[in-house]
């Protein structure tokens, strides 16, 4: 569905994004991975033309988004949700005005139609008592899950999740999870999640891959990315605890 | 698009080589900005739409009447200052009586517009431009684009709009401040009558002027709005890059009412 093709990215001189290939296939939640600077939001940037490649394609479908523009790249861009890391939401609109934006904006829905999908998906992100709320009225994390209900109230094929999980405590890092994988188990939605959260990786990933030198070093499903050899995932993995028989390859194995 | 990806530079060779990347970097500025506002102008087909409408309005009640207590203050003012500098000086050939003209002709040509375009360029040139530019840093703008709302009809179209109305509609206010300002100094401390100050004031002054006057004040709104919004978003690199791009926005604002104002007196009484 996502297809990079060889793509490299220079920033202030230093390769971010080094010949990187992968697809993506439909339907499944793709989990980027690796260290600060590594370069996973800006690969995520390159999925909807927010950066452009120094060299390489990237395809979504038949289309090559790296080289869209004006209406081509708006109807691409259709076809996509994204969270960003602070929400992004509009500071003077409600939140229920942030989630119904898109809607009012890019449909000829009624207003009544527009506020109950705005509601619904309120409803399942668990913000329907807070659709009256601006944005600074919430916390954190309240601000994520209506960023989240914003990237999805039109129902795109894909979402891109920008580190949906950072900065949040771990009940509410358990809840974006839950958002994330039942939206792909329910409504089909192809998930690409860049995090530096590896126990979320391990839970919501249908494969993971990890960036390192603007290489992906390691792609794998969970069960065996915890098992790779490779010395830089060893030492992300270690770093959070998480070994070959850890927690994690219990709970995965049950 | 208006989200830009980071841009870095080499440290350039010697003052020469700075010199050619400060002009090279002035000239592609300016080139994104009028294209900006060329693609505003554009979008205000769409500013009959009802979110158009009412985000217009309701920027044409945060710019023009907001901003009504300075600009009353400072209008007045500078009538007061101008028929006291002048009045002096016209006391010196028993003229003061045509204190009122001197008056009138320079608020309506110059000073009206002028102050009032300083004005806005310090209150909502800078407000806006740290509102876009704050809306830049946490990717609000980015977020727009992603869900295909173009920033320019949405942020830019209303602002534009609201400006190029309020601002000749504010420095009609600020003449007429001026002008009673100026009255008042030239009837307390140059014993001029309000009748003999404002018949003089009225019957030299001319619908030209008004007109230059009106012309000058449309052409400063649209500057500030374009600078601002250019300026908030081209800001980078978080609070700091915020702030840098707010000040910028007031100096060049500032610079181009000044350049501007001179073009157009040029172009009509030269």
């Amino acid at each position: 569905m996502i297809r990079f093709e060889n793509v490299s990215k220079a920033l202030g001189g230093r390769m971010v994004l080094d010949g990187v290939d992968f697809t993506i296939e439909r339907g499944e939640t793709f989990v980027i991975v690796g260290t600060s600077g590594a370069g996973k939001s800006v690969t995520l940037k390159h999925m909807v033309r927010l950066m452009t490649p120094d060299e390489g394609h990237v395809h979504v479908g038949d289309e090559t988004v790296s080289d869209a523009a004006g209406h081509r790249l708006e109807r691409l861009r259709e076809r996509f949700g994204y969270l960003f890391q602070g929400g992004a939401l509009l500071a003077w609109l409600s939140v229920l005005e942030n989630v119904a934006l898109p809607l009012r904006e890019k449909t000829d829905l009624g207003e009544s139609e527009i506020v109950r999908r705005a509601e619904d998906v309120l409803r399942r992100v668990g913000l329907e008592r807070d659709g009256h709320k601006r944005p600074s009225e919430i916390s954190g994390g309240m601000q994520k899950r209506a960023g989240l209900a914003r990237a999805i109230v039109r129902q795109p094929e894909i979402v891109l999740y920008d580190e949906p999980t950072s900065g949040l405590d771990p009940v509410t890092s358990r809840t974006i999870d839950d958002l994330i994988e039942n939206l792909r188990r329910d409504l089909g939605v192809t998930g690409v999640v860049v995090t530096h959260d590896l126990h979320s990786a391990l839970a919501i990933g249908s494969r993971i891959a990890m960036l390192h030198g603007g290489k992906i070093v390691e792609l794998a499903a969970p069960d065996r990315f915890i098992r790779s050899e490779r010395p830089e995932v060893r030492a992300f993995l270690d770093s959070q605890y998480i070994t070959r028989r850890g927690a994690w390859e219990r709970s995965l194995s049950s | 698009m208006i989200t830009r990806e980071p841009e870095y530079f080499p440290p350039p060779a010697g003052l020469l080589g700075r010199m050619g990347r400060w002009a090279m970097l002035s000239c592609r500025e300016t080139g994104r900005a009028t294209l900006l506002l060329l693609k505003a102008l554009v979008c205000l087909r769409h500013i009959f739409g009802r979110r158009a409408r009412r985000e217009t309005v309701v920027d044409m009640y945060a710019y023009g009447i907001r901003s009504l207590g300075v600009i009353t203050i400072v209008a007045v003012f500078t009538g007061m200052v101008l028929a006291l500098n002048t009045g002096i000086a016209l006391r010196d050939f028993n003229q003061e009586a045509n204190v009122g003209t001197a008056v009138m002709v320079s608020m309506l040509r110059e000073m009206g517009p002028f102050m009032t375009g300083l004005i806005l360029a310090a209150c909502v040139g800078s407000a806006m431009a740290a509102q876009l530019g704050t809306m830049t840093v946490s990717e609000e703008v980015a977020a727009l684009e992603i869900m295909s709302i173009d920033p320019v009809r949405f942020l830019v179209m209303p602002r534009l709009a609201a400006m190029a109305v309020m601002t000749p509609l504010l420095s009609f206010y600020t003449c007429i401040m001026g002008v009673m300002g100026g009255g008042v100094v030239a009837n307390l401390l140059l014993s001029v009558s309000w009748p003999n100050y404002m018949d003089n004031a009225l019957r030299f002054a001319k619908n030209k002027d008004l007109f230059v006057g009106m012309l000058k004040a449309v052409v400063f709104g649209i500057l500030i709005t374009t600078v601002a919004c250019h300026e908030g978003f081209s800001a980078s690199k978080g609070a700091v890059g915020v702030g840098l791009a707010t000040r910028k926005a007031v100096i060049v604002s500032f610079l181009l009412i000044l350049f501007f104002g001179l073009l157009i007196t040029g172009l009509f009484y030269y």
